[in-house]
């Protein structure tokens, strides 16, 4: 063994060095394993069967199919990507500590930021071979067309975002608990709490900001000239119960559909006939909207005046979504971060170093 | 060698003192002392349970002490754990491998966690799968590994990065004979080559031909601390055998040595208590000369065996 080539005293580990390293090896271990290829088959067979049902069933209706059948792909694709990156993502650490060589890693020059960064980045971009697989798909409902090319990029950019930060709670949850059961099942908790829990705490609160407006008792409207609904508001004003969701729409900001759906850029687009069509994804976004514009806007004669309920003049929200989704990955990642901080001071109760 | 405990300015070889551990209730390490001086195989020896594995993850920077100093070539784990980790190879007693790597990918990848080049990484692994006699099995997956080579693939990835102080937790577990002798003569060369080794084994004569001191520890503490020539010096059985037994043990009695009977009938054996080598080089002189036919005169046990189970025996 020679020494000359080797001065250890001079020996450094640079940062991206290290996380590189660390990303090839666990990239190279999911490459390697049977199960990742057959999640992948799964997958795509899933997928095509839901597009495949999407453009039957889409086929009957009126109006240009591409945006039907692209957003509701982008949807399923969303959906089934929640389920699975938890999976891929939530046994990094936790895994390596039950099959012993997390210590192995540790004993190099490697810092656990160095660690965490390289699994979150190699799960991460697992996680995407899943949204790579869904590609045909997503190309087949842009041939049909009716999509904006951009909506249709933003729209996979949103995905691999999603994917990223659910990758980053699984790989920090898996930092922080010592059982990867554990992890995996908190990770598809906090998942559930993104994806439902904000809708169900948006419900109930909903209750709470409830407020009496003034509005006109007797409503109608009639389509005016371009198409868009006008009101015509007579009688009396009476009292009428609101909710005032403008203040609690920031709730459903943290969920991960509204968060890809409203940073879709959306235009009508319309066939020979004139007919529009409105994609699931579209319908969320203005769901969203109308709950951040509150009943100034969604109420029709809000104190005696015909109110303009057509475009909906409100700040978009996935910004925020987004950075509540970063801050709670981050918190968690942190955490895991000086879980892993050797020498350890104190260790899990049922953990061992090696 | 005049590596003290309060010498922290040698900065070479590892030099513990009072160290203290505890994971909730369980007080794993009490207090323990322990010095590996560079150039010497140092071994760390207990029964189970008494805090061997724990003062090794301590040494080895990857646990904190709640008490106690800790220096690995100068370095205070604690504070520089990377300076620490740079000059340590560490072997822990629970093999953990990336099963669907190589052994060579093992290795390289390894040596890059060090900062070491790829192109001297290669060359590195190379040389040391040969030194522990895996390049047959060097582009083999870890997982069809039997324990063994597992063991030894451990050895290469705690060396690849030429570190200066080895921490070697149980490396003879799993081994075969064969193995058994390369590593005993790999160890000793390192430690000739100035390295710092320290090993824990249960195997308690294959230590004896290798180290040169040892640290005896139980219940989480060093009970004793003991060079190979002390070992030598210490009073111990030694067992003989004769073609006739019964003037073997007249003259024994003759002589005034504390003795007593081993061995069934077909393999009588007289241990015999001496208070050192020099004692054994008289008694076998003075049994010659009397014509007694001596065919066997060895230590009845290993020097380190010996120490160990004059320390066990109250541990019952």
């Amino acid at each position: 063994m020679s020494t000359q080539a080797l001065s250890p005293e001079a020996r450094t580990l640079g940062y991206w060095t290290g996380v590189r390293t660390v990303f090839a090896l666990e990239i190279k271990q999911r490459l390697r394993s049977r199960g990742w290829y057959v999640l992948l088959v799964v997958w795509f067979v899933v997928i095509g069967l839901v597009a495949a049902l999407t453009a039957l069933s889409s086929s009957a209706a009126m109006g240009p199919q591409g945006p039907v059948l692209y957003e509701l792909m982008v949807g399923f694709i969303l959906f089934f990507g929640l389920l699975l990156a938890p999976a891929l993502s939530a046994n990094a650490v936790n895994g390596d500590r039950a099959a012993g060589t997390l210590a192995i890693l540790q004993i190099t020059l490697l810092r656990p930021g160095q660690i965490l960064a390289g699994k979150w980045l190699a799960s991460w971009v697992a996680s995407m071979g899943f949204l790579v697989a869904s590609l045909p798909f997503l190309l087949w409902a842009l041939a049909l067309g009716g999509v904006e090319p951009l909506s249709a990029v933003v729209a996979v950019v949103m995905l691999g975002v999603e994917l990223g930060i659910v990758c980053a709670v699984g790989v920090g949850m898996s930092a922080l608990a010592a059982r990867p059961l554990f992890s995996i099942v908190v990770t598809y908790m906090l998942v559930a709490l993104l994806g439902l829990g904000t809708l169900i705490t948006f419900g109930l609160s909903s209750f709470l900001t409830i407020e009496t407006v003034k509005a006109s008792s007797s409503t109608s409207y009639s389509y005016g000239s371009n198409g868009v609904e006008e009101y015509s508001c007579s009688g009396p004003l009476t009292d009428v119960s609101v909710a005032r969701t403008e203040r609690i729409a920031w709730i459903l900001a943290a969920n991960p559909f509204v968060v890809v759906a409203d940073s879709i850029p959306t235009a009508p687009v319309r066939d020979e006939n004139g007919f529009s069509t409105t994609g699931v994804m579209e319908g969320i976004s203005t769901l969203v909207r109308q709950a951040q514009a509150g009943p100034e806007h969604t109420m029709p004669c809000l104190n005696g005046e015909a109110g303009n309920t057509g475009e909906l003049d409100v700040p978009p929200i996935w910004p925020l979504g987004l950075g509540l989704q970063g801050a709670l990955a981050a918190l968690l990642v942190l955490l895991g971060r000086r879980r892993l901080r050797t020498p350890v001071r104190s260790l899990t109760a049922g953990t061992r170093i090696a | 060698m005049d590596n003290s405990a309060g010498d922290h300015s040698a900065g070479t070889g590892v030099v513990a003192a009072g160290i203290r551990r505890s994971f909730g209730s369980v007080e794993a390490v009490r207090r323990m002392d322990f010095t590996a001086p560079a150039g010497e195989v140092t071994a760390l020896i207990g029964p189970n349970g008494s805090g061997k594995t724990t003062l090794l993850l301590i040494l080895a920077s990857l646990l904190a002490p709640d008490a106690g100093s800790v220096r690995i070539n100068g370095y205070d784990p604690v504070a520089n754990p990377l300076e620490v980790r740079a000059g340590i190879g560490w072997m822990p007693d629970t093999l953990g491998t990336w099963g669907s790597l190589t052994a060579r990918e093992i290795l390289v990848t390894v040596a890059g966690l060090y900062g070491i080049e790829r192109s001297v990484a290669g060359v590195r692994a190379a040389g040391l799968l040969e030194t522990v006699h895996l390049t047959d099995f060097a582009d083999k997956p870890a997982r069809v590994f039997s324990r063994g080579q597992q063991q030894r693939l451990s050895l290469a990835r705690a060396l690849i990065h030429d570190p200066s102080v080895l921490l070697l937790d149980e490396p003879a577990s799993g081994l075969d004979p064969g193995s058994r002798v390369d590593l005993r003569a790999l160890l000793r060369r390192l430690a000739d080559e100035g390295k710092t080794v320290v090993v824990s084994s249960h195997v308690l004569s294959e230590l004896d031909e290798m180290v040169d001191g040892a640290v005896f520890v139980a219940r989480g503490e060093t009970v004793k601390t003991q060079s190979l020539a002390d070992a030598g010096a210490q009073e111990r059985w030694y067992s003989i055998r004769s073609l006739n037994t019964g003037s073997l043990l007249r003259q024994v009695d003759e002589l005034r040595i504390p003795y007593r009977q081993r061995g069934g009938a077909d393999r009588p054996e007289v241990q015999v208590r001496l208070a050192g080598e020099t004692a054994a080089a008289q008694l076998l002189r003075s049994l010659v000369q009397a014509d007694v036919a001596v065919t066997a005169f060895a230590p009845a046990g290993g020097a380190l065996e010996e120490t160990y189970m004059s320390l066990d025996a109250d541990r019952r």
